[in-house]
């Protein structure tokens, strides 16, 4: 029941931003400069930000960027980490690596030309890669015990073929664990993404994302005058427990 | 009646212990102790509250006033400058100080091993100012070359004790009694100043989060704040009235800039553009300023006029108004030079389409508000912005070294109201040249013109001559707009009714430049 | 007519030698029981027939023949057609040789198909180890399963393909004495009617003596005394043997 409820959720969300364009009742970068700081209701659901964008058409579009890019980066991230966790070095080495100034360099050398949108893939796609190390370093840990295992000694005493114990055994126990760090790693990303806006790496005006919407929360005090600008963190959260529940 | 005498001593207690202690937040340790070493702003807050000085000037009246001086005289070629002292004055330390101190702290700051950013002020192209001790009370600074305004520099210098300590006395109205790093710094009342402050002492506490220093404020446990955002001062306009001061226009100012200089990033009909005085003049015309001090600021902040701010009351042009908003002018003189509008987007002459990429420092969002109205604005006439954020050292290296962007959205700030002081982004030679660094020779007559005129500011010795000049100057960079003036932001501060006898000014030390008024009731 | 099992191994964890020159002989139908103390080898012998001692780290030198066909030497695909088919194994500890997160069904299907085709029937097979056939016990996961069942149901997997010799480490420790002579008489008749050679691994000496034709005692990494299992008891010739038979209860008769 709670399961179907989430999957519901989900899909709804899901909707939501594929259909952006129907949903929101303004484009995400339309500015009404006579209602800056509009309070919700009446024409703007969620009232206005300072430029007088209307929030709630804003969180619709960033919906639409943070829920199918986040995912795609943590699945990329999970699927590196299943690739590449047998070498070991490789993870700690990457685990060492200073990736913000990566990042940082990434920006510099970028075109100044790269729209708002391409940099955002950019961005969401080197998060995706760069984020392999810390599912990988779980990976091997558990790799590393399952071949102590005896259960897997077993399957090869009974002369199953390698590949076939790798899917029908091993791999419940990888995919469990890959479940587990892409649940962890959405959220981060989704995050991450709020953080590399601040120095320069996240989402440019005028597109909105998750992360910039809620960057808005660093003052406390614009809660109180509008507290929808809480919507896209509970939102996020909302997601985060849907996925938690559907994928349990 | 009893109850009365039993209440009485402990109120006064009470008045007494809080009253005569004025307490505020730094943002953070100052980096140093030493007065002829500070850089940072929390050093400079301590050394101002701490410094003997020769003269001060009034930050209201721009006069110059006696302090340890009670008089001085300037020679009348402009080159020297007799002060003489008051009588026994001394350290916090106890220990007197004469004339040869003076002398000693003016050669400590000039010797080059020292490389005191005190001392450089003092320097000039002709050469170094030499000292002489006339007797205890009296001593002659005399330049090689005449100097202008001579006088104003001994406002900065601070009188140092012969003993070197990382904490050294001072000669001010306060000297620095007890030092908690990342905590607080206490400073008392030198008793041997020849003036006695109405405060006892000073407490600084070190408060980095500008959240907590707010909500500090507000519950009253920090008597003023010096510098608020928009959004803090609304707040505080809400919850103590009272306690809000908009100062008025600050010294900054908010600008952008095109890229004038040959780079391989920028296309040669793009780098067309951006050289082009009229396309300058239609995008400047068709940023909403209005829209930005409103929305982005709050409205606590104006359309600037020129690269001056109106706050400097002396050298702002008055005769310069800001660029009315007026979409409409733009596009039209954009369709005098070629530019066509077809299906929304701008194209020049040759069809290529009018489309820059903007960048700014990441982080600062006031800022990339700012680039969104613009965008928003440069979108009505059909060009098309493409807002970059960096990170400020990579910004710092293509604006000052590879020049690898086309407009650049950044604020100048302005600690002192002097001509000269953005000699460096004016000058064609200059190293900050925004539009075109360290260029070898002025592309224009109108950017030798500046040159010369930014020449004859630093050297003419008749301030009405300078005025003159410096005037010209602005009505330049006006009509040519290499950089593109947007707004200057509001000096915005909270003050508690508590504190009384402040006269606040938007240039540091603001609140705290008239310390020996302040009094707290 | 060839030896079931016939081999001459030592094996060694790193630069500990366990098993020293151990040699040994199974004749078809033959069940040999194997008796040591705790520590002795037993389970690294059961390993290293089946060439399984480099998994947990350990190396074997010497040769293994299996109905006259030599071991040692063949590739791990070749291997692979030789466990659960020529050689069963039942291992010693049930609790962690089931992985916990399949089904009972998987883990039936998939013993299957190692060795045949199309689809088994296992009703029989796990009547015959006492455990029931339904839908209920076959979507069990193995985590679920008591340590007795698991014990048997490694048991299942071992005689499934009718092994040529069933090397079983210790299969009745976890199960109680009924099911355990169950169990015991389950590898008798195997034993009888498909002429299944076994290497019985245990400590329990009576139990073993009841089914087995001869007995094998390791010791410090040597077969020290083979014999049947009378006279291992009535006249032990080793010292080691001697403690052994001596520290068993005795009837009272
Ligand atoms: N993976 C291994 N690495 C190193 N040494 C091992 C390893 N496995 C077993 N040994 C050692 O090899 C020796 C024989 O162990 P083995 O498991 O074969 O004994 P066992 O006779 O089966 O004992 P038990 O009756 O307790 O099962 C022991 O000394 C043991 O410590
Ligand atoms: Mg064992």
């Amino acid at each position: 029941m709670r399961r179907k409820l989430a999957s519901a959720i989900l899909i709804l969300v899901a909707l939501c931003a594929l259909f952006a364009p129907a949903i929101a009742p303004f484009d995400y970068d339309r500015q009404f400069r006579e209602s800056p700081h509009a309070a919700a209701g009446g024409q703007f659901l969620m009232g206005t930000d300072n430029l007088g964008r209307d929030r709630f058409s804003r969180l619709v579009y960033a919906t639409r960027i943070s829920i199918v890019l986040a995912p795609a980066a943590a699945a990329v991230s999970v699927l590196l980490a299943l690739m590449l966790s047998r070498f070991s070095s490789l993870t700690t080495l990457c685990l060492s690596l200073p990736w913000i100034f990566l990042f940082i360099i990434m920006r510099a050398l970028l075109p100044l030309d790269t729209g708002p949108f391409a940099s955002i893939l950019l961005t969401f796609a080197l998060m995706g890669v760069a984020g392999w190390a810390w599912p990988a370093r779980i990976f091997n840990a558990s790799i590393r015990q399952i071949r102590q295992s005896g259960w897997l000694l077993q399957a090869r005493a009974s002369g199953m073929p390698s590949r076939r114990i790798a899917l029908i055994h091993v791999w419940p126990h990888l995919r469990a664990i890959a479940v587990a760090q892409f649940r962890v790693l959405v959220p981060a990303y989704i995050l991450s993404e709020a953080s590399l806006g601040l120095i320069g790496l996240g989402v440019a005006e005028p597109l909105p994302s998750w992360g910039n919407l809620l960057a808005e929360l660093q003052r406390p005090q614009a809660v109180s005058a509008n507290p929808w600008i809480l919507a896209p963190l509970g939102l996020l959260m909302l997601v985060m427990i849907c996925l938690e529940e559907v994928s349990a | 009646m009893r109850f009365f005498a039993l209440i009485c001593p402990c109120l006064w207690f009470c008045s007494v212990a809080s009253a005569a202690e004025l307490r505020f937040g730094l943002s953070g340790d100052p980096k140093t102790f030493d007065p002829l070493h500070v850089l940072d702003d929390n050093s400079e807050v301590v050394r101002y509250l701490t410094a003997g000085v020769l003269v001060r000037v009034n930050r209201v009246t721009d006069k110059v006033e006696p302090e340890l001086a009670e008089s001085y005289k300037l020679s009348p070629d402009g080159r020297a400058i007799t002060f003489k002292l008051r009588p026994n004055l001394k350290f916090s330390d106890g220990t007197p100080l004469n004339a040869s101190d003076v002398a000693r702290t003016l050669n400590t700051a000039l010797d080059p091993k020292q490389a005191s950013p005190k001392g450089d002020t003092f320097r000039t192209d002709q050469g170094v100012p030499v000292a002489k001790v006339n007797s205890p009370l009296e001593i002659t600074i005399r330049y090689p070359a005449p100097k202008p305004d001579l006088e104003r520099l001994f406002d900065a210098l601070s009188i140092i004790p012969v003993k070197a300590e990382k904490i050294p006395s001072s000669a001010g109205p306060f000297f620095v009694s007890e030092y908690r790093p990342g905590e607080s710094i206490r400073l008392t009342r030198n008793p041997y100043y020849f003036q006695k402050p109405a405060l006892d002492s000073i407490r600084l506490d070190i408060q980095p989060n500008k959240d907590i220093e707010l909500t500090r404020f507000l519950r009253g446990e920090l008597h003023f704040i010096n510098k608020l955002d928009p959004e803090s001062f609304d707040r505080v306009a809400k919850e103590k009235p009272a306690a809000a001061r908009n100062l008025g226009a600050s010294l900054d100012s908010d600008l952008l800039w095109f890229n004038q200089a040959p780079s391989s990033s920028v296309p040669e009909w793009k780098h067309k553009w951006f050289t082009s005085t009229a396309f300058r003049h239609a995008i400047s015309e068709s940023i909403h300023r209005d829209d930005i001090a409103r929305l982005v600021f709050r409205g606590h902040a104006h359309p600037a006029a020129g690269p001056v701010s109106p706050a400097n009351k002396f050298w702002f042009n008055a005769q310069l108004k800001p660029l009315p908003y007026d979409a409409a002018a733009a596009s039209k003189a954009l369709a005098s030079e070629g530019f066509k509008l077809t299906g929304g987007v701008l194209k020049d002459r040759d069809g290529h389409p009018v489309e820059f990429s903007l960048i700014t420092n990441a982080g600062n969002r006031p800022r990339e508000a700012m680039a969104a109205v613009i965008q928003d604005d440069l979108k009505k006439i059909g060009i098309r912005v493409n807002i970059v954020t960096l990170e400020m050292g990579s910004l710092i290296e293509r604006i000052a070294r590879t020049a690898q962007y086309e407009a650049c959205l950044l604020s100048f700030t302005s600690v002192e109201i002097n001509p000269t002081e953005q000699m460096n982004v004016w000058l064609s030679s200059g190293a900050q040249h925004a539009w075109w660094p360290l260029q070898k020779t002025p592309g224009t007559q109108w950017e030798a013109r500046i040159d010369k005129l930014q020449m004859s500011m630093a050297s003419e010795p008749s301030q009405a001559l300078r005025k003159k000049a410096f005037d010209e100057f602005q009505q330049l960079v006006v009509e040519q707009e290499p950089i593109i003036y947007l707004v200057n932001q509001d000096h915005l501060s909270a003050i508690s009714p508590a504190l009384k006898g402040t006269q606040p000014v938007a240039a540091p030390p603001q609140i705290l430049w008239n310390v020996g008024q302040l009094r707290l009731e | 007519m060839n030896n079931a099992l016939e081999f001459r191994i030592s094996a060694s964890y790193g630069k500990t030698e366990v098993l020293h020159s151990v040699a040994g002989t199974i004749a078809p139908g033959e069940i040999v029981a194997l008796a040591g103390l705790s520590g002795s080898g037993k389970s690294t012998l059961a390993l290293a027939l089946l060439r399984l001692l480099h998994y947990r780290g350990g190396s074997v030198t010497g040769s293994i023949t299996v109905e006259g066909r030599e071991l040692t030497g063949l590739s791990e695909s070749a291997m692979r057609s030789v466990r659960g088919k020529l050689i069963g194994y039942v291992p010693q500890s049930p609790g962690t040789a089931l992985n916990e997160r399949l089904k009972v069904r998987t883990l039936l299907e998939e013993t299957w198909s190692a060795h045949a085709e199309g689809a088994g029937s296992f009703g029989a097979l796990l009547e015959s180890v006492q455990l029931p056939g339904d839908q209920v016990f076959l979507n069990k996961r193995a985590g679920e399963l008591s340590t007795g069942q698991g014990q048997r149901l490694l048991i299942a997997f071992g005689i499934m393909h009718k092994p040529a010799v069933l090397l079983a480490d210790e299969p009745t420790s976890a199960l109680d004495v009924i099911t355990q002579a169950a169990v015991l008489k389950l590898f008798a008749e195997l034993n009888q009617k498909n002429g299944t050679a076994m290497l019985f691994i245990s400590h329990d000496l009576l139990s073993v003596a009841s089914i087995s034709h001869r007995v094998d005692i390791l010791h410090e990494g040597k077969i020290v005394e083979s014999g049947p299992p009378g006279k291992i008891f009535s006249a032990p010739e080793h010292p080691f043997t001697r403690s052994l038979v001596d520290a068993m209860p005795r009837r009272m008769d």
